[in-house]
């Protein structure tokens, strides 16, 4: 598909995350001492920290969350969200903590409610030129 | 009991030009800018000794840096040059490194410059089009997370959702810096009233956003000269004394701390401005807040503590924040309506106010005046960090 909108900018501390959505697996970076999880890239703030992130992993996460708070666009700050309005941009609090910045499709934007439980869907993008295939993850309605 | 630091400093000129400049650049812009700013204190450029630039970079995407400097243009005989920024606490951390020059004995008077070309740069596109842009290291982009009001306004969702904050209460923020800018003749809103009915006609952008919950763009430059309280009284412009300075994160805390979408980074930067300067908000006559959209405006009035958390939304409705208020709030007009210079709108004002230059607009025996900035990188999930508060005052 053309891809005609920013792209991810992919770097040495988020590529896992990237490749863990090409593989369909939405990752957070978790505590090995407690189990804590975040996102994005940090030191767990409950556990010392060791050398260049040694005591933080990638791990897949449910994939399931709530959505936090949301608006709906109506105005294409980049042309290639023209064709899209209006689209809905929530933050989703992420069953394991964290808070992710994504969309919220499949359900009309005046669906869309604070609380409401939604997950994971995966969005296969492959750019035309010289930029690699990426993931998007965005978010739908789920029965809570 | 009032710390050493405050009222040994003084902000002895000030100059800015807002508005539309085509064909200025903002280096330009900027060195008008100084140069005013050190007319309007009485010195010559022969007396600044040090200079330092505050430009927006974190946070606020495309604004071109440059590497050339007013300094140099100017002709100042300035032993250091450097820049300080971070979102919209410019002025909070140039004082804090000015004031440091002037401890040290390094530098006896400090020029402080800024400038901007956003309206020339969106032209056609409308005042409130959004320059800012996120820059390629923040995760929303592919889901079009592009501009401020991207996720500034998950600050008014989750603040309607809490408290029940209405799109009306919103618009009164709009409508009372309206009102303030219809007396501030260099306002770009100046002779053109704004009522609710025209605030509910407003087109959403990003909803719960309409356009006239964002702020304005602007070409613009300003700068101020500081040096001692005692160096300053002896010059053309009453002296506006630094009474305290205070700075605020909110990433100290997780970064998705859910308060921290409800309230801005004011504790402990009111803390130790407040705690400097001897004061409590009960002595401030004017409050210079930023204000990029309505709801910073909302969060602010509580966060200081002029109503409680959650009333601030009935607590602008009222009329308490407009000409004849409790509270004179962002008496110029500001960003909202006035002229965008990021914290910069805020200071002018502060400075206007308190030397009694306000014109139909001057608060009555305006004394101290506090310049609130908010802003900086923000993380996903939609985090503006930083904050920083100043007291202003006159000389006693």
């Amino acid at each position: 598909m053309s891809w005609n909108k920013p792209l991810p900018n992919v770097d040495a501390d988020n590529q896992p995350f990237w490749e863990g959505l090409r593989r369909h697996e939405f990752l957070v970076f978790r505590c090995k001492r407690c189990g804590r999880s975040y996102w994005p890239v940090a030191y767990c703030r409950a556990c010392p920290p060791e050398p260049f992130y040694g005591n933080m992993e990638w791990v897949p996460a449910s994939g399931r969350g709530r959505i936090f708070a949301f608006n709906v666009h109506r105005f294409a700050f980049h042309p290639g969200f023209a064709d899209e309005l209006p689209y809905v941009y929530a933050l989703i609090e992420l069953a394991e903590g964290p808070m992710y910045g994504t969309n919220v499709v499949g359900c009309e934007p005046a669906e869309v409610r604070i609380g409401m439980p939604v997950e994971v869907v995966y969005r296969d993008v492959t750019p035309d030129g010289d930029a690699a295939p990426f993931t998007l993850a965005d978010v739908r309605p789920v029965a809570g | 009991m009032t710390h050493a630091f405050s009222g040994k400093y003084a902000i002895a000129g000030m100059a800015f030009l807002a508005g539309r400049f085509p064909g200025k650049t903002a280096r330009t812009l900027e060195v008008e800018a100084v140069r005013l700013a050190i007319e309007d204190a009485g010195l010559r450029r022969e007396d600044v000794d040090a200079a330092i630039n505050t430009r927006i970079e974190s946070g606020s995407g495309e604004s071109r840096g440059w590497t050339d400097s007013y300094a140099r243009i100017l002709g100042l005989p300035a032993k250091t040059y450097f820049t300080v920024q971070r979102g919209g606490i410019m002025t909070h951390l140039a004082i804090l490194a000015a004031t440091q020059l002037l401890e040290l004995g390094i530098a006896t008077y400090v020029a402080v410059g800024y400038g901007a070309t956003d309206w020339s740069d969106t032209r056609g596109a409308g005042e409130r089009r959004q320059r800012h842009r996120e820059r390629d290291g923040l995760w929303g982009r592919p889901h079009g997370d592009l501009a401020a009001a991207s996720h500034h306004s998950f600050f008014a969702s989750r603040h309607m959702h809490e408290f029940g904050t209405t799109s009306d209460q919103l618009g009164m923020v709009a409508v009372s810096h309206r009102r303030w800018a219809c007396l501030n003749p260099r306002a770009q809103m100046y002779g053109r009233p704004l009522t609710l009915d025209d605030y509910r006609a407003s087109p959403f952008f990003v909803e719960p956003y309409r356009k006239l919950d964002l702020c304005l763009q602007s070409d613009s430059g300003a700068a101020f000269v500081i040096t001692t309280m005692e160096r300053a009284r002896s010059l053309r412009r009453p002296p506006i004394g630094v009474l305290g300075l205070g700075l605020g994160e909110a990433m100290r805390e997780l970064w998705w701390e859910k308060r921290n979408y409800t309230n801005l980074a004011v504790a402990t930067a009111k803390e130790s401005a407040f705690g400097q300067a001897g004061l409590t908000l009960a002595d401030v006559d004017v409050a210079e807040l930023y204000d990029c959209f309505t709801t910073e405006v909302v969060l602010q009035v509580e966060d200081y503590g002029w109503c409680a958390k959650g009333e601030g939304g009935p607590f602008v409705a009222s009329g308490a924040i407009a000409p004849g208020g409790s509270i004179p709030v962002n008496t110029g007009g500001g960003l909202l309506s006035g002229y965008y210079m990021a914290d910069w709108t805020p200071f002018v004002e502060a400075v206007t106010q308190l030397r009694g230059d306000g014109g139909e607009r001057q608060a009555k025996d305006a004394e101290v005046a506090i310049v609130s900035g908010h802003g900086g990188e923000i993380l996903r999930p939609g985090m503006c960090s930083t904050h920083g508060t100043l007291l202003l005052g006159r000389d006693a």
